[in-house]
């Protein structure tokens, strides 16, 4: 019996250590951005809200934030457009190209993302849109599409088929009877791939750090660059404003379905 | 003679496209299915054919990045014989493999403790990896900075408990790196092995405990095999991402890593068919890393051995 309560507190200190370790860097990230002095220290020896009133008045920070808004926005859209039709199309038949579809999508999650930067970079060199923001959503379409495709299967394959085969039998055409019978049965599941499609896109640095030029860096770009100089707790404001966002889209996802469900997808 | 070129396309395109409706029973799906693949083939499988393309190309003159239309494998001699890009790649593969071994083994731990958990606090621990993993690269993997720095919260809190006289020298430094890098893998570690986890039958450990096994032996013999193919998927993904990590290593490592050396040979250097042919070369070192740890792996799940 000794033994048992041993081996369970061992356990119980092992994963509370984990759970320590998972949020402090957010927490420093958050202390520190209410610090006083222009150096980041962990914990600040004074507070202040100096920095989030520096803030609005950056105008590079701001054109990021524009930035970064319109580029997830545009993979939110591409992303779920393309995510939702290949999941739907390979429930309806999943024939050679389905099987060969989720290797295909997957791959890309597996080379690192800075040899992605150089091959877009080179790649879009040709088509002249190198620093555009086509170049930066096609490039974060490509990480976003495999959630948003992973997480609309599963969600399909929960859907009652016949369902379908009823709505078609009693004469709905292929569009409306999609609208009226299988959309209302998915839309949170849509919702939540396109948060996270927003998500990875607003998150994402590495490819966007190659793609990007001045006017249509992204808020990660922006930090990254800042910090290649030195630490200064304006990077914390600005992280502090990212962590929020990711929180509010978590809360939100969880909300349309649950978060163990949503934890499954993410894997 | 461009509409002739254009009745072989669409020629090509016919013939490519018939067997593949013979093959499936529904010309929708595959209609469905059409934009996704078109876009893999145009940003993900034309992109990497033009990479492979430069690497067999000369380097260029004076203030290009690569002669054109030339051939050459000087690029891959230059990276398969010189000390530095190995010194590089070695690098690379030594914080990918430590990254790796602690992320899983860490994250087994923790997706065993998810599973277990219920109600608030299964919750709560599932929402302390999941903000992390949906948090810039570059937020993560500062923070570590203040925190490990010679001057930073660490050894500031040792040195005043009177453990330590000079301060550890972890940022930067490869161990800082490597925490780094952890902290960066590890929420897609647990939700891989939980994701398995959470369809696996607790009553079957229950079971070996009242067949007289110990707790740890239990979980060892039943837990871990039945959670292979989720450790697999861990594996993989930290494997894949500490080899090419950049972010870390660059803003709490002393060294460089593969990733921040292809990034300077290309936006600093203008040395493209180089940076190339060392992406070419660690693409395909990975996969033989990659398809190594499958193999040992697989031959311990699946099945539960009584020994």
């Amino acid at each position: 019996m000794r033994r048992e309560s041993l081996e369970t507190a061992l356990f119980r200190a092992g994963y509370l250590v984990v759970f320590a370790f998972m949020l402090l860097p957010l927490a420093v990230v958050v202390v520190t951005s209410f610090g006083a002095s222009g150096q980041i220290a962990f914990p600040p020896a004074e507070f202040s809200l100096t920095w989030y009133e520096s803030f609005f008045d950056q105008t590079d920070w701001l054109r990021a934030f524009d930035n970064s808004l319109l580029v997830g926005l545009g993979t939110a859209v591409v992303a779920t457009i393309l995510g939702v039709t290949a999941a739907f199309g390979q429930e309806i038949d999943d024939g050679l190209v389905g099987r060969l579809l989720a290797p295909l999508v997957l791959l890309p999650m597996l080379i690192p993302p800075v040899i992605f930067g150089v091959t877009l970079l080179v790649y879009f060199t040709e088509f002249d849109l190198q620093g555009s923001y086509v170049s930066l959503i096609l490039a974060h379409t490509l990480w976003a599409t495999p959630l948003v495709y992973f997480v609309m299967r599963s969600v399909f394959r929960r859907f009652d088929w016949q369902q379908l085969d009823a709505a078609h039998d009693l004469g709905a055409g292929p569009v409306r009877s999609f609208v009226h019978v299988v959309l209302p049965n998915v839309k949170h599941g849509i919702f939540v791939g396109a948060l996270l499609a927003f998500i990875v896109s607003l998150q994402e640095f590495v490819m966007a750090l190659f793609l990007s030029n001045h006017t249509t860096e992204t808020i990660p770009v922006v930090a990254w660059n800042q910090l290649r100089n030195s630490l200064s707790p304006m990077v914390s404001v600005v992280s502090t404003f990212l962590i929020l966002i990711s929180l509010g889209a978590i809360l939100l996802a969880a909300a349309a379905t649950n978060l163990n469900w949503l934890s499954k997808q993410l894997s | 003679m461009s509409g002739n070129s254009n009745a072989t396309a669409s020629g090509a395109i016919e013939r490519l496209w018939k067997p593949l409706v013979a093959r499936s029973r529904s010309k929708r799906a595959l209609l469905l299915m059409a934009p996704l693949v078109i876009f893999e083939l145009l940003i993900f499988v034309a992109p990497f054919l033009i990479l492979l393309r430069i690497s067999v190309s000369e380097a260029g003159e004076r203030g290009t990045a690569y002669a054109e239309g030339t051939w050459s494998a000087d690029a891959y001699a230059n990276v398969l014989t010189s000390e530095v890009p190995r010194e590089v790649i070695v690098h690379s593969f030594t914080i990918g493999l430590i990254a790796t071994a602690i992320a899983v083994a860490v994250g087994l731990l923790y997706a065993y403790a998810i599973w277990r958990a219920d109600g608030f606090t299964k919750s709560l621990l599932l929402f302390s990896v999941v903000l992390p993993l949906l948090t810039t690269l570059v937020v993560k993997t500062y923070a570590f900075r203040p925190l490990l720095s010679p001057t930073g919260t660490l050894n500031s809190l040792l040195e005043s408990v009177g453990l330590l006289s000079t301060p550890l020298e972890i940022v930067p430094g490869l161990a800082g790196a490597i925490v780094g890098q952890v902290y960066i893998v590890l929420p897609y570690a647990v939700l891989a092995i939980y994701s398995v986890l959470a369809t696996m039958d607790w009553q079957l450990v229950e079971a070996a405990r009242d067949l007289g096994a110990s707790r740890p032996r239990s979980v060892l013999e039943v837990v871990v095999p039945q959670a292979m193919p989720g450790i697999i998927v861990a594996t993989v993904i930290s494997f894949a991402w500490s080899v090419g990590s950049y972010a870390a290593p660059f803003l709490l490592g002393d060294d460089v890593t593969f990733a921040m050396r292809v990034e300077g040979q290309i936006l600093r250097d203008f040395q493209w068919p180089t940076a190339t042919a060392l992406s070419v070369v660690m693409i395909a070192a990975m996969l033989v890393v990659i398809s190594a740890l499958v193999a040992v792996l697989s031959r311990f799940g699946g099945e539960v051995e009584y020994a």
